[in-house]
């Protein structure tokens, strides 16, 4: 049913765009179909494939025959079928990210009674789409995902779209790695650390006492060494290829513009662990949205970039020169890069990577059982106003030299699940022992959250989202659910409050409640939490406007709320996004009970 | 509403009416397994020179494994002298610790003797791994062992381990020529380089002493108590 | 206190007024530009409605215009009548794409200033005088006879005349709002 536009010149390819412009523009990729938005029924097959990046090959899963699958361009309001067949030897699935849908149609092996797609099988997903903006599809079994099995989707508005650009392209991230994913999971779990080629050696010791005093820096190291935690742990992941639309760094993606044009970035990141820092050096981003859900526009020089999340942006080049799209892993092992030029062939300066960030005792602020004893020195001077209202069994009874002398108004009380989201003033420089010593400085960034962002520039925060349009739902929570994310990094098993997904209860809401889940964070890693079924608001400050996302990503040592109204009945899968999280425990049943008993 | 219900009621067969399991989705968690040869070197000394060797493995998921310990040392000229192996059932009890039991059985010294095994191995704070063991052999008689091992990280690829272990009888053990109380202590020092994560070749040092009586009883059988010899060898696993 | 706040200001405005001290922000307008006090004699001239004037109505949301284009004729007047029916503030502003680029400077130091909110104009910060703020080296009122500021709900009129062709966009200076596509076209026809 599909049109297949064989052979598209990106001129050839311009002009259809131009034709069907009531539909939307239309970006074609040079060999790469696209279902126009008339399609509204399309055969897509999933089978094994081999992958090109830079030069060199390796294995690969293609939906659709490419990497990264066909743009689904659609308009809001449609009716879609997908007849998707597999051509692997072991079952398969596409999970339709962000959709809202009927349980069975998620495409989530082992919830709302939906199934893996058995080898040589066709399974046939049908929904109306009752939504608009960016999203994106990929497998949900095993570690497909990672092997190539992602693509976008672009929904038209029904109505007026409230951004309008002059150039539509989709940039979705990727990490792809060589190595059998299976493999992967195993060295995480039998080597502990054995892809972070970053970690702290006696070298930096020597270069850390040097800048830090030798006292601190000892205190540093047994301050870790207690906790027997890595402050290098970013990212579990290493020899990654980052992708742009399915092209490393020298294959060079572009995108073409012409001077004085709005162009719209749809970026996915559709990697299975990277999370990236994102910038255009030179080209200011306005967001337009996030998620896929409009926000109020705000104007940023970069991005911190969970897995699994959308960010649309407008970027209006003036001037007839090349700009780089760069995108680094948080852990600096390598970046991903395309062009944004006047033609195709011109490359932008590719700019230097920044510093890789060490993690901090305040990335481990909710830890179990943490220790404060170790913090020794440490200024609580201006720790005014903390609450310390809920602290599981944290032990301050041996920090010596503390000056607790200024610590007004604090309230010890019954500790457990400490908030230090927000500590105003908080000042961490004066812990010694946590490789503050040059914060900010161009050859070390210190903490999770120190992106390098250069002064001047503004780095999206959460709290910039705004929607569009008003919550609907303004109702307070009836209750908290809390979701502690929970991990043993040395055995690579990722939990929710302690349990594995297998071992672990399944949460439980009654349709139509509003609810709130607090995610507190007591690993030292990120990790982008994704809910499936129904957006989720953020409490990032607004009151009507909290932005609804997908996924929500929870900083180390962090609490983070959102809000749900849970009007989707089903059961629906609630995961870390981070691939091998996820396969190794990282996910639960999130189940909308029907109302029916009470009626 | 009425419509909200109707939905629910809807969607109520699709996904409600059978119990699920996890089996449906990632498979079941994986069974895992590891072998790790720790120390596979050439031993160089005053007297004979030997080959030693010290390897671990598992198998299983991230609760229960099989374990599998042998360490043993031959004289280059000569038959094996030391061979001991493990078999045990470990558990984890923590993020850090596993608890584990079993039983050994050392094929060298002669006679051969069979333990059970009880003990724990682990990740101590300060990121020391630790091997504790509590035996007791088929003649009744108690033994422990305490093994640390430590990586300094020099480079991202050179790495200084240090590994220190003791052991301790219960009681005099003729025919294995042990003594009561410490037994014996052993330090080492090796510097691997990885060439890979999973190939390291070494040199270091290794210095034996014999304790209190059962340092006597070599003595008395024309031994030196004290054994000092600079090793050669690769670390690898699979 | 008082005194002083009022005397710096008085000099401020006074050497604003004498031109001396030129505005960081007017660095930023193209050549030819002539500030804030914009050189309209290019893009028009404000006007006043007669009976024959020709109305054009302008509906703003969020965050964009119906319609997107507007025809004119060199010489014509129109009178825009123009209704905001988003939650947001939105501006109606004719001028050149380097006009609006200076003045987006502008309305973002208006909203960082707290003169202007998301959805409204603070009347009061928006009188006060913003002569002493740094990179303000003028008095900061949103007065140009080329633009309108309207407030969720309210309808607003803008008579201009546009006396000879030129390349001119009406746009929304709101930050992100040019940026996200709130910018029409001024078609001139023979």
């Amino acid at each position: 049913m599909h049109k297949t536009l064989p052979g598209l010149s990106r001129r050839d390819a311009l002009k259809f765009a131009g034709a069907v412009g009531v539909a939307g523009v239309v970006t074609v990729y040079p060999g790469r179909r696209v279902f126009a938005a008339s399609d509204r029924s399309l055969d897509l097959a999933v089978e094994r494939t081999r992958i090109t990046i830079d030069g060199e090959t390796s294995n690969a899963i293609s939906i659709g025959g490419s990497i990264p699958a066909p743009t689904l361009r659609w308009r809001e309001g449609q009716e879609v079928v997908i007849h998707v067949t597999n051509r692997l030897d072991e079952g398969t699935s596409i999970h339709w990210h962000g959709l809202l849908l009927e349980g069975v149609m998620d495409g989530a092996p082992g919830f709302n009674n939906y199934r893996p797609i058995g080898p040589g099988e066709t399974y046939t997903y049908r929904f109306k789409l009752r939504q608009a903006g960016t999203y994106w599809y990929h497998s949900h079994s095993a570690s497909q995902e990672q092997e190539g099995m992602y693509g976008a989707i672009v929904i038209e508005p029904a109505g007026r779209d409230p951004v309008r650009a002059d150039r539509d392209y989709v940039v979705l991230l990727s990490d792809h790695t060589p190595e059998n994913p299976e493999n992967v999971l195993r060295k995480l779990k039998v080597s502990e650390g054995y892809y972070n080629n970053n970690r702290r050696t006696l070298v930096d010791f020597f270069q850390d006492a040097k800048r830090d005093g030798l006292g601190a820096t000892i205190n540093d190291r047994l301050a870790w060494g207690e906790m027997r935690m890595d402050a290098t742990d970013l990212a579990d992941v290493t020899g990654y290829q980052f992708l742009v639309n399915g092209k490393g760094p020298l294959d060079n993606w572009t995108a073409v513009y012409n001077p004085g044009e709005r162009v719209r970035l749809r970026i996915i990141n559709g990697s299975a662990m990277s999370i990236f820092d994102v910038r255009i050096p030179g080209l200011p981003m306005t967001v337009v949205s996030a998620d896929g859900q409009n926000v109020v526009p705000v104007k940023v020089d970069e991005f911190r970039f969970g897995v699994g999340e959308t960010y649309d942006v407008i970027v209006m080049p003036t001037e007839d020169k090349p700009f780089t799209f760069f995108a680094e892993s948080i852990d600096r092992t390598g970046f991903a890069r395309a062009t944004i030029a006047t033609r195709e062939g011109m490359e932008g300066e590719i700019p230097e990577q920044r510093p890789r960030a060490i993690l901090t005792m305040a990335d481990m602020a909710m830890a179990p059982g943490m220790d404060h004893g170790s913090m020794a020195g440490m200024d609580h001077g201006s720790m005014a106003g903390m609450d310390h209202g809920n602290m599981p069994g944290m032990d301050h009874s041996a920090m010596p030299g503390m000056d607790h002398g200024s610590m007004q108004g604090m309230d010890h009380g019954s500790m457990q699940g400490m908030d230090h989201s927000n500590m105003p003033g908080m000042d961490h420089s004066a812990m010694p022992g946590m490789s503050h010593g040059a914060a900010g400085s161009k050859d070390q960034a210190v903490g999770w959250a120190d992106a390098g962002t250069p002064p001047g520039a503004k780095a999206l925060s959460y709290a910039d989202l705004k929607a569009l349009v008003r919550n609907k739902d303004l109702r307070e929570p009836t209750h908290e659910i809390e979701v502690q994310l929970t991990g043993m990094m040395s055995r690579y098993i990722w939990t929710l409050n302690g349990q594995k997904f297998d071992e672990g209860a399944s949460i439980r809401v009654a349709y139509g409640d509003r609810v709130r889940i607090r995610f507190v964070n007591t690993t030292m890693m990120a990790h982008p939490m994704h809910l499936h079924g129904m957006f989720v608001e953020l409490e990032n400050g607004q009151t009507d406007r909290m932005p609804k996302k997908h996924v929500v990503l929870v900083p180390p040592g962090q609490v983070t709320t959102v809000q749900l109204t849970a009007d989707e009945p089903g059961e629906w899968p609630f995961h870390c996004h981070l691939l091998y999280h996820m396969a190794s425990g990282m996910m639960t049943r999130f189940i909308v009970e029907p109302h029916t008993a009470s009626l | 509403m009425a419509g909200a219900i109707l939905l629910a009621l809807s969607v109520v067969p699709a996904w409600a009416a059978e119990e699920h399991s996890a089996e449906q989705f990632h498979e079941e968690p994986p069974i895992l397994g590891t072998l790790l040869i720790d120390r596979f070197e050439h031993r160089w000394r005053d007297g004979e020179n030997s080959i030693d060797w010290d390897v671990q493995g598992w198998v299983g998921g991230d609760t229960n494994k099989v374990w599998f310990n042998a360490e043993g040392s031959k004289p280059v000229d000569g038959d094996v002298e030391e061979a001991e192996f493990q078999l045990l059932y470990s558990r984890m009890t923590s993020e850090f610790w596993d608890a584990q039991i079993g039983i050994r059985h050392d094929v060298r010294p002669q006679p051969q003797t069979t333990y059970g095994v009880i003990g724990f191995q682990g990740v101590a704070p300060y990121f020391f791994d630790v091997t504790a063991q509590l035996f007791v052999s088929e003649d009744g008689d108690f033994s422990a062992r305490l093994e640390a091992e430590y990586d300094l990280l020099i480079t991202q690829k050179l790495i200084l381990q240090p590994v220190a272990e003791v052991n301790v009888s219960a009681q005099r053990v003729q025919e294995l020529h042990i003594g009561p109380g410490f037994n014996d202590i052993e330090l080492g020092l090796r510097l691997r380089y990885e060439v890979v994560r999973e190939f390291a070749p070494y040199i270091g040092v290794n210095w034996e002493r014999k304790l209190g009586e059962t340092a006597d009883i070599a003595r008395d059988h024309g031994e030196d108590p004290s054994d000092l010899s600079l090793v050669a060898g690769v670390r690898f696993w699979f | 206190m008082r005194l002083s706040t009022h005397t710096l200001g008085a000099v401020a405005a006074l050497i604003t007024s004498t031109g001396l001290l030129v505005s960081p922000g007017l660095a930023f307008a193209a050549p030819g530009e002539a500030g804030h006090k914009h050189d309209t004699a290019a893009i028009g001239e404000p006007a006043k409605a007669t009976p024959k004037t020709r109305t054009i109505q302008i509906t703003m949301g969020d965050n964009f215009y119906e319609p997107e284009t507007i025809p004119v004729k060199a010489g014509e007047t129109v009178r825009f009548v123009i209704k905001n029916t988003g939650e947001f503030l939105h501006e109606f502003n004719i001028g050149t794409t380097a006009m609006h680029a200076a003045h987006q400077k502008e309305m973002a130091m208006m909203v960082d200033h707290g003169m202007l909110s998301a959805t409204g104009v603070d009347v009061k910060k928006m009188k006060m005088d913003h002569s002493t703020m740094p990179g303000m080296g003028h008095s900061m009122k949103h007065d140009d006879p080329n633009s309108v500021l309207v407030e969720p709900g309210q309808t607003k009129e803008l008579v201009w005349k546009f006396t000879k062709p030129a390349t001119l966009e009406f746009a929304c200076n709101m930050p992100g709002h040019y940026e996200s596509g709130m910018v029409g076209k001024v078609n001139f026809q023979r």
